[in-house]
C-alpha cells in the first residue's frame, strides 16, 4: 500500500492564531477520514470568517488540543522557525511474533503536513523578548496592517481547506477498506510535532514505545 | 446472476441515497427556514468536549454513509419528487432574493448582535445608509448564487465491465466508501462557500430580511448566460466510478457576494446606534462607564460577526443598544421630572442637600447600587428593565409627595420616622402653583383611572404598592404608619411587586403629579386595619385648621378653595359624585398644606372618607367601623 502525502500550503500565522488555525486544519482532515457514524459539529473560527467541521469525537478533540499545546510550547522555545506538523493515518498489522510477542507494525497510508510559519509579532509582548527591537516594531504595528494580514491569512487558510478537499476527492483509492470498528474514527492516526526530532527526544521515544504497545491508545 | 441483479439494485439504492444525502447536505445550509429550528446555538455553544454522537439515537437515514444530519423537511419534500424521476440529474439552484426595502431605520428592531457589530473587524460597516438608499431603488431581484449539479452518467458500453476482475460486492463497498468520502467533503465545502455566510446571517440575525435565500430543485436548469458564467466559479468533485457509470457532483458559485454581505451584515451604521441610545437614556447611562464597554467583548476585538451567536446565547451585554420598548420605556419617567424638576428631585431625604433644579442633577438621585448591576446580568432585555424600573421607583419613591408631607406634616406631627425637611420650600411652592393650572377635568379623568387601578390591584397584592401613580399612598405610609412600614425603601417592598407589571405602571407617566390626589390613597393595601389605623392616626394628630392660613394663601388658590367650598358643602355627598369630583378635592387637599382653610380640610376629610368607604366595602370589619365613627366625629368637629 502506498502512502499518499499531502503537503499543505504554508501559512504565516501569529502566535495567538496557531491554535485556531491548527484546530481548523487538523479537524477538517480527520473529519474526512472519520468514516464511522459521524454527527458533524460545525465550528466557527473566532478570528476568521470560516466555519469548519469536526467529527464530534471527544478523544479526537482532546488529542488535537494536547498536540497543539505541545506545539505552542515548542514554538516558544524555537521562535522564528518554520515548523511542520504531521498528521498520519495508518493501519495496524499484526506481524507474526518473532522476537517479541505482540509485535505490531504500523502501515502508514496517508500523511498530511501542515506547514506553519509563526511570525513574531504580538507574541513578543508576553514572552521574555530576547530581542527588544522586535517589541518596539510590533508595538507600532498599525491596526490596518493587522487587518490586512488577517484577511490574507483567512484567504490562505481557506485555500488550505480547499486543498484538503481536493486531495480527499482526488485520492480515494489508497484509503483502506473501512474496518468494522465502533465509533467515529475508522483509522488510527497520529500527530507529530517538531519536538520529536528536537529537545524532548527522550520523552518522545518513551511515548512512542507506549504507543506501539497499545495502538488503540493513540497519541 | 441473481446476485448481480441484487447488486445492481443495491447500487441503485446507494446512488439514490447518495442523491438524497447530497441534497440534504446542501439544503441544510442553504434553506434558512427549513433548518432554523435546528440551527440553534447548540452546535456552536455546546462545549467542545461534548460528544455529538452519543447524544441522540441513530435514525435509519443517518446510517446511510455514516453521516448523521439534522432534520430538514425541505429535503424530504424535494426528494419525494425526485425519486419518481428515475435517477435524473438533480440541479439545485440556490437563489438569493433581495426584497425592496421600505422599512425605516427607527422601526427596524436591532439585535444584540448589531451592537457586537460595532466592534467587528468589518471595514464596510460605515456605509449602511448608502447601501440602504441604493436598495430602496431596487425592486425585488433574484440571483442564482450557487448551482449544484448532481448526476449519474450511465456508461453506454456496459458489457466491457461485466464480470470484471473484482467482484461486484467489492465494487459496491468501494462505491459506498467513495461516496462517503465525497459526502464528507461536500459537507465541508458547503460551509466554505460564500453562500453559507448569507445563510448564517439569515439564521442568526433572524429579523433583518432585506434578502433571503431560496432554492429550486429540478432536473433541468436554464444554462447560465455568458455574463453569469463569467461571474461564477466552478468546483468539481471527483466523480465516482461505478460498474456502469459514474456519479458526478459539481458546483458553480458566485465567489463574490459582497453586495449582499455588506448590506446584510450591517443593517445599521455604528454611528446610528449610540445616537439612538443616547437620546433617551444618555444622562443616566453616562454615569456607568461599564455600559459603553459592554457593547463589544474586549477580549475579541477582531472577532468575526458570526461569533455573535456566542453572545446571543450567552449573556448579551449590549443591552443598552436595543431600543426595545421594555428598555426605553422605563426611562421615560426620567424625562418627566425634568419637566417638573423640583418635586421630582427628592428621592431620598439624605440627598436633599444636593438637590438642584437643573435636570442634570436628576442623575444624582439614581441609586447607583441598584442601577449598575443591571448591565451585567445575562437576560438581555427583561432584567435590565426591571432593575431600571426598580431604580426609578426608588429614586422616584416620593419625589412628588414626600416633600409636601415633609414640609407640612413633619414639623407638625413630630413623627420620628419622617425625613428632615428639605430646603427647597420656595421652589416647591412655585411648582405647586404650576400644578394648579392643570384643569380639573383632566385630573378627574386620571383620578378615576387611579381608582380603577387601585381596585384592581388591591385584589392581588398585599404589599405596599409602589409605583409612580401611587407614591402618594406610599408617602402616607412613610409618614404615618411607623409600625408597619418602618422601612419604606426596603428592597423587599419592591420585590413584592411583579416585575413584569412595572413597565406598565410606568406607562402612566402622565400621572406623575397625581399623587396629590386622594385617589392615590386607595391602593394602600398592606393591611386594611393598618391603613385605617394610619388614617385615624393622621386625623387625630391633625393640626389646627387655620394655622397657616394667612401666611401661605395665594389669591388664586384661595379662589380655588372657595369654589370648592361652595360646590361641595354637602357632608354626605360621597358615592359617585364624589368619585368624579375627587380630582378637585384632591387639588384642594394638596392645597391643604398651603392654605388650610376649613373648606380645604373638609375636602380632605371627604377624601379620607372616600377611602374609608372603599376600605369598608372591602373589609367591613368592626375595627374599620370604629374608625369610621372616628372620622364621622372629626368631620363634625371641623364643621
Amino acid at each position: 500500500m502506498n502512502c499518499e502525502i499531502c503537503q499543505l500550503k504554508e501559512l504565516e500565522v501569529e502566535h495567538f492564531e496557531i491554535k485556531e488555525v491548527l484546530r481548523c486544519i487538523l479537524h477538517t482532515i480527520i473529519f474526512h477520514r472519520a468514516l464511522g457514524l459521524v454527527r458533524p459539529k460545525e465550528i466557527d473560527l473566532e478570528h476568521f470568517e470560516i466555519t469548519y467541521v469536526q467529527c464530534g469525537d471527544i478523544e479526537v478533540e482532546k488529542t488535537i488540543d494536547e498536540k497543539i499545546e505541545q506545539f505552542i510550547c515548542w514554538v516558544e522555545k524555537h521562535p522564528n522557525k518554520k515548523s511542520q506538523i504531521c498528521l498520519s493515518f495508518y493501519e495496524v498489522k499484526n506481524k507474526q511474533a518473532s522476537w517479541f510477542t505482540n509485535k505490531i507494525e504500523r502501515l502508514y497510508w496517508e500523511q498530511w503536513y501542515v506547514n506553519l510559519n509563526v511570525v513574531q509579532q504580538s507574541k513578543v509582548h508576553s514572552s521574555k523578548s530576547h530581542n527588544s527591537k522586535v517589541t518596539v516594531e510590533s508595538g507600532e504595528d498599525s491596526l490596518e496592517d493587522r487587518s490586512v494580514r488577517r484577511t490574507t491569512l483567512e484567504g490562505s487558510l481557506r485555500d488550505v481547506l480547499f486543498q484538503i478537499i481536493r486531495f480527499v476527492n482526488d485520492k480515494k483509492d489508497h484509503v483502506p477498506p473501512i474496518p468494522n470498528r465502533e465509533g467515529v474514527i475508522s483509522f488510527p492516526y497520529e500527530i507529530t510535532i517538531p519536538s520529536s526530532s528536537d529537545s524532548a527526544f527522550g520523552m518522545d521515544m518513551i511515548k512512542r514505545m507506549l504507543q506501539t504497545g497499545h495502538p488503540t491508545m493513540l497519541s | 446472476m441473481a446476485s448481480s441483479h441484487s447488486d445492481a439494485a443495491r447500487m441503485e439504492q446507494i446512488i439514490t441515497e447518495f442523491f438524497a444525502k447530497s441534497l440534504h447536505i446542501i439544503l441544510e445550509t442553504r434553506s434558512p427556514y427549513a433548518s432554523s429550528r435546528n440551527f440553534s446555538g447548540e452546535q456552536i455553544v455546546s462545549s467542545p468536549s461534548s460528544s455529538a454522537s452519543s447524544s441522540s439515537s441513530v435514525r435509519p437515514r443517518d446510517k446511510w454513509f455514516n453521516l448523521a444530519l439534522r432534520e430538514c423537511t425541505e429535503t424530504l419534500e424535494n426528494l419525494d419528487l425526485w425519486r419518481q424521476s428515475n435517477l435524473e440529474p438533480m440541479i439545485v439552484d440556490v437563489i438569493l432574493v433581495k426584497r425592496s426595502l421600505d422599512w425605516d431605520p427607527i422601526n427596524l428592531s436591532p439585535n444584540p448582535e448589531l451592537a457586537k457589530n460595532l466592534s467587528s473587524k468589518e471595514t464596510h460597516t460605515n456605509f449602511w445608509n448608502t447601501d440602504q438608499e441604493e436598495l430602496r431603488n431596487e425592486g425585488r431581484s433574484e440571483k442564482i448564487v450557487e448551482r449544484w449539479v448532481l448526476q449519474y452518467e450511465v456508461r453506454k458500453m456496459k458489457d466491457g465491465r461485466k464480470g470484471g476482475k473484482r467482484s461486484s460486492s467489492n465494487l459496491l463497498s468501494l462505491l459506498y466508501k467513495k461516496s462517503m468520502l465525497l459526502l464528507r467533503s461536500l459537507y465541508v465545502t458547503v460551509r466554505l462557500l460564500p453562500a453559507y455566510k448569507i445563510f448564517r446571517d439569515l439564521n442568526l440575525t433572524g429579523q433583518i430580511c432585506s434578502f433571503s435565500l431560496t432554492h429550486r430543485v429540478s432536473s433541468f436548469a436554464e444554462p447560465f448566460t455568458h455574463r453569469e458564467e463569467a461571474e461564477m466559479q466552478r468546483f468539481n468533485f471527483s466523480p465516482i466510478d461505478t460498474t456502469c457509470g459514474r456519479l458526478c457532483l459539481s458546483v458553480s458559485y458566485r465567489s463574490s457576494l459582497s453586495d449582499v454581505n455588506s448590506e446584510g451584515s450591517t443593517p445599521m451604521s455604528p454611528q446610528f446606534i449610540p445616537d439612538y441610545v443616547g437620546s433617551p437614556l444618555a444622562d443616566p447611562l453616562k454615569r456607568f462607564p461599564s455600559v459603553p464597554m459592554s457593547r463589544g467583548s474586549p477580549s475579541l476585538p477582531f472577532s468575526r460577526r458570526h461569533s455573535w451567536s456566542f453572545d446571543h446565547y450567552r449573556a448579551s451585554p449590549p443591552i443598552s443598544y436595543s431600543p426595545s420598548p421594555t428598555y426605553s420605556e422605563p426611562y421615560t419617567p426620567a424625562s418627566v421630572p425634568c419637566r417638573f424638576p423640583p418635586p421630582g428631585l427628592q428621592p431620598h431625604p439624605h440627598e436633599t442637600s444636593n438637590s438642584q433644579k437643573d435636570n442634570a442633577s436628576f442623575d444624582e438621585y439614581y441609586p447607583s447600587p441598584t442601577f449598575s448591576p443591571s448591565q451585567s446580568p445575562s437576560p438581555p432585555f427583561y432584567v435590565p428593565g426591571s432593575h431600571i424600573s426598580k431604580a426609578l421607583l426608588r429614586s422616584e419613591s416620593a419625589p412628588v409627595n414626600i416633600p409636601y408631607r415633609k414640609l407640612h406634616t413633619s414639623s407638625l406631627l413630630k413623627n420620628p420616622n419622617l425625613p428632615p425637611s428639605p430646603p427647597l420650600k420656595g421652589s416647591r411652592r412655585g411648582n405647586y402653583r404650576a400644578d394648579k393650572i392643570v384643569p380639573p377635568s383632566h385630573l378627574s379623568i386620571t383620578a378615576d383611572k387611579l381608582l380603577a387601578v387601585g381596585k384592581d390591584d388591591c385584589n392581588r397584592c398585599t404589599g405596599v404598592k409602589i409605583s409612580i401613580s401611587r407614591c402618594s399612598s406610599r408617602s402616607f405610609h412613610d409618614d404615618f404608619d411607623d409600625s408597619e412600614f418602618s422601612c419604606p425603601f426596603d428592597v423587599d417592598d419592591d420585590d413584592i411587586i411583579d416585575p413584569g407589571s412595572r413597565p406598565e405602571s410606568f406607562d402612566q407617566k402622565g400621572h406623575l403629579r397625581e399623587p396629590l390626589e386622594p385617589g392615590g390613597l386607595i391602593p394602600i393595601r398592606k393591611s386594611q386595619g393598618a391603613a385605617v389605623g394610619a388614617l385615624v392616626d393622621l386625623l387625630q394628630k391633625a393640626p389646627p385648621l387655620s394655622q397657616e392660613h394667612s401666611q401661605s394663601a395665594v389669591p388664586s388658590q384661595m379662589d380655588y378653595g372657595e369654589a370648592h367650598k361652595t360646590g361641595m358643602e354637602e357632608p354626605d355627598s360621597i358615592s359617585k359624585f364624589h368619585t368624579v369630583q375627587g380630582c378637585s378635592s384632591s387639588v384642594a387637599s394638596s392645597g391643604y398644606h398651603v392654605s388650610k382653610t376649613t373648606a380645604d380640610a373638609l375636602e380632605e376629610l371627604r377624601a379620607y372618607r372616600e377611602m374609608k368607604n372603599l376600605l369598608l366595602s372591602q373589609a367591613g370589619s368592626t375595627q374599620t367601623l370604629a374608625s369610621y365613627s372616628t372620622v364621622e366625629r372629626m368631620e363634625k368637629d371641623t364643621k
